[in-house]
C-alpha cells in the first residue's frame, strides 16, 4: 500500500482524530491529535490490513511557534511505511508515550525528552540519555543558550583558526 | 644428619632476605600520594553505591568442604608411599596393602555418599 | 623514610635513577580507555602487525593497575567526571597519553553541546597523538615520546633547581 493511501484509510476510520493529510510528494505525512497517538499507533500496530510492527524512527523537531514529534512506521510484514506528526505547544510540551506498542520508544523518547523537553506521560524511565543528569536546560531547543563551564570544565575553546589569523595580520 | 636441615635453612633465609630487600626498595624509592578520592573503592569511574560485602551461593562452600577432606586423604597417602617400599623389603607387603586398602575404601564410601545425594553436581536438580 | 628527591647529584643516585626510569619506561601498562573510534586504532596498536606490547606495554582493565591511560576517544561532558575519578584512583608514578584529535582539543565535535573539548580540560596530559584516528605507527610513536619523557625524571636525585639567570 501507499504511504499516502494508508494515511487516507486511517482519516477515514478516525474521522475526528486525525487532523490533516499532507499530500507533499516525497514523505506524505498525517498530522495526528496529541491525546490520540496512543489509540492509532495501536490500531496500526494490531490491524493485521496495516500490521506496522516497527516505529523505525521517533524525533522531535523544534519550530519557532511549536515543537513537533515525528513517528515513522513500518510493517515487515507488508513492507510499507508512513509518517505520523503530533503538534505541541512550546511551553511545556506533553504527550503519552507509544511505549507500550513499541519497545524501541523507550530511547528514543528519552532523547526527545532531553534534548527538546518533550515530557512523555506514562513512561517507565524518563530521564536524560546524553547530557549529564543535572545539566540545565535543553540544548536542541532554538532559544538554548549553552552554560559557560559545567562542574568547573568550561565549555569554550579559543578557535586555533582565530590565532592563525592573528598571526598572519602581525 | 643435622647438615640435611641446613638447606631448608638457607631457603628460608634467601626467601626472607628477597622479600626484605623488595618491600624496603618499595619504602625507600616508591612514591606515595594518598588522598581520599584515590582511596575509595574503585567501582569503575563511578562513586560506589551499596554494600560491598554480597552474598554469595552456598555452592562454593560445599565444593571447598569436599576438596578439603579429600585433600587431606591424599596427604595422608604421600607419608605411606615414602616408607612402603621398606614395608615390603621386610616382607610385610600384603599388610600395608591392606591397611592402605581398607584406609581408602573408608573415604571412597564418603565418596559414593557425597556423589548419590548429587552433592557433586553444579546445578543440583532437585525433584518437584 | 622515603628517599625521593633528597640525594645530591652523585654517579651513584644519577645511575639509579636511570635504571628506575629505564625499569619503569620498559613495562608502561595501559588502562583501555577506549571511548570512541580510536579505540579501534588502539586496539589494532595492540594487535600482531604493530605490535604495542614489544614495548612492554600490555593493556590493563582496571585503573588500579595500570601506570599509563591512553585517553582515545571523544570525552563527552557526562564522561569527564569519571575520567577524572579514575585518574585520582590510578597509583602513582602515572602518565597520560591524549590520543586522536577528540581528546586534544574537541576535534571534529568542538563546537558540539555535550562534548568536553579536549582531556586537558579535567587530566594533566603528557603526549598529545594527533590524527583522527592516529596510525598505530603514530601512536607508537607518541608512546615512544612518553618513554624519553619517563628517562629525563629525577626521583633520587634533587630535582634541577631552576635557573634564575634563564628567568629573567
Amino acid at each position: 500500500m501507499e504511504p499516502l493511501e494508508i494515511l487516507k484509510r486511517v482519516g477515514e476510520r478516525f474521522p475526528g482524530k486525525v487532523l490533516e493529510v499532507s499530500e507533499r510528494k516525497p514523505d506524505p505525512f498525517a498530522v495526528v491529535d496529541p491525546a490520540a497517538i496512543v489509540e492509532l499507533g495501536r490500531f496500526l500496530h494490531d490491524d493485521p490490513e496495516f500490521a506496522m510492527d516497527c516505529l523505525s524512527n521517533e524525533t522531535g523537531v523544534d519550530y519557532k511557534d511549536r515543537v513537533e514529534v515525528v513517528y515513522h512506521l513500518f510493517s515487515y510484514k507488508h513492507r510499507h511505511h508512513c509518517v505520523l506528526k503530533v503538534k505541541l505547544p512550546r511551553d511545556n510540551p506533553e504527550v503519552a508515550t507509544v511505549e507500550e506498542i513499541w519497545r524501541a520508544a523507550n530511547w528514543m523518547e528519552r532523547e526527545i525528552f532531553d534534548l527538546l523537553g518533550v515530557n512523555f506521560n506514562g513512561h517507565s524511565d524518563m530521564r536524560r540519555i546524553l547530557m549529564p543528569e543535572d545539566w540545565p536546560g535543553h540544548p536542541l531547543r532554538k532559544d538554548f543558550v549553552e552554560p559557560l563551564e559545567y562542574h568547573g570544565i568550561s565549555t569554550v575553546r579559543e578557535s586555533p583558526i582565530i590565532r592563525l589569523d592573528q598571526q598572519k595580520k602581525k | 644428619m643435622y647438615f640435611d636441615y641446613g638447606i631448608p635453612l638457607a631457603l628460608t633465609i634467601i626467601g626472607l632476605v628477597f622479600m626484605a630487600a623488595m618491600i624496603g626498595l618499595q619504602k625507600l624509592l616508591a612514591p606515595y600520594n594518598p588522598f581520599p578520592r584515590k582511596l575509595m573503592p574503585y567501582e569503575c569511574g563511578e562513586p560506589p553505591t551499596g554494600n560491598a560485602w554480597i552474598n554469595f551461593n552456598v555452592r562454593f562452600y560445599l565444593i571447598a568442604l569436599v576438596f578439603v577432606i579429600f585433600e587431606v586423604e591424599v596427604a595422608f597417602i604421600y607419608p605411606v608411599a615414602t616408607v612402603y617400599l621398606d614395608w615390603v623389603r621386610r616382607g610385610q607387603r600384603l599388610f600395608a596393602l591392606g591397611e592402605m586398602l581398607v584406609f581408602l575404601l573408608i573415604l571412597f564410601v564418603g565418596l559414593i555418599y557425597v556423589w548419590v545425594k548429587r552433592d557433586l553436581e553444579w546445578i543440583k536438580k532437585v525433584p518437584d | 623514610m622515603p628517599l625521593l628527591n633528597t640525594l645530591p647529584d652523585y654517579v651513584l643516585t644519577t645511575k639509579t635513577d636511570e635504571l628506575i626510569n629505564w625499569m619503569r619506561k620498559s613495562s608502561l601498562w595501559y588502562m583501555l580507555f577506549g571511548l570512541a573510534c580510536c579505540a579501534i586504532e588502539l586496539m589494532h596498536t595492540g594487535g600482531p602487525r604493530s605490535d604495542i606490547e614489544r614495548f612492554g606495554a600490555t593493556p590493563r582493565a582496571s585503573a588500579r593497575q595500570s601506570d599509563l591511560m591512553i585517553i582515545a576517544g571523544t570525552l563527552t561532558l557526562k564522561m569527564a567526571l569519571r575520567t577524572r575519578l579514575l585518574y585520582d584512583q590510578m597509583p602513582d608514578p602515572k602518565y597520560i597519553i591524549s590520543m586522536g584529535s577528540c581528546s586534544n582539543c574537541g576535534g571534529l565535535f568542538q563546537l558540539a553541546y555535550s562534548v568536553c573539548d579536549g582531556v586537558d580540560k579535567v587530566l594533566p596530559v603528557d603526549v598529545y597523538v594527533p590524527g583522527c584516528p592516529p596510525r598505530p605507527e603514530a601512536l607508537t610513536e607518541g608512546l615512544l615520546k612518553l618513554q624519553e619523557k619517563i628517562m629525563s625524571e629525577r626521583w633520587l636525585a634533587r630535582e634541577k633547581a631552576v635557573d634564575a639567570v634563564a628567568q629573567a
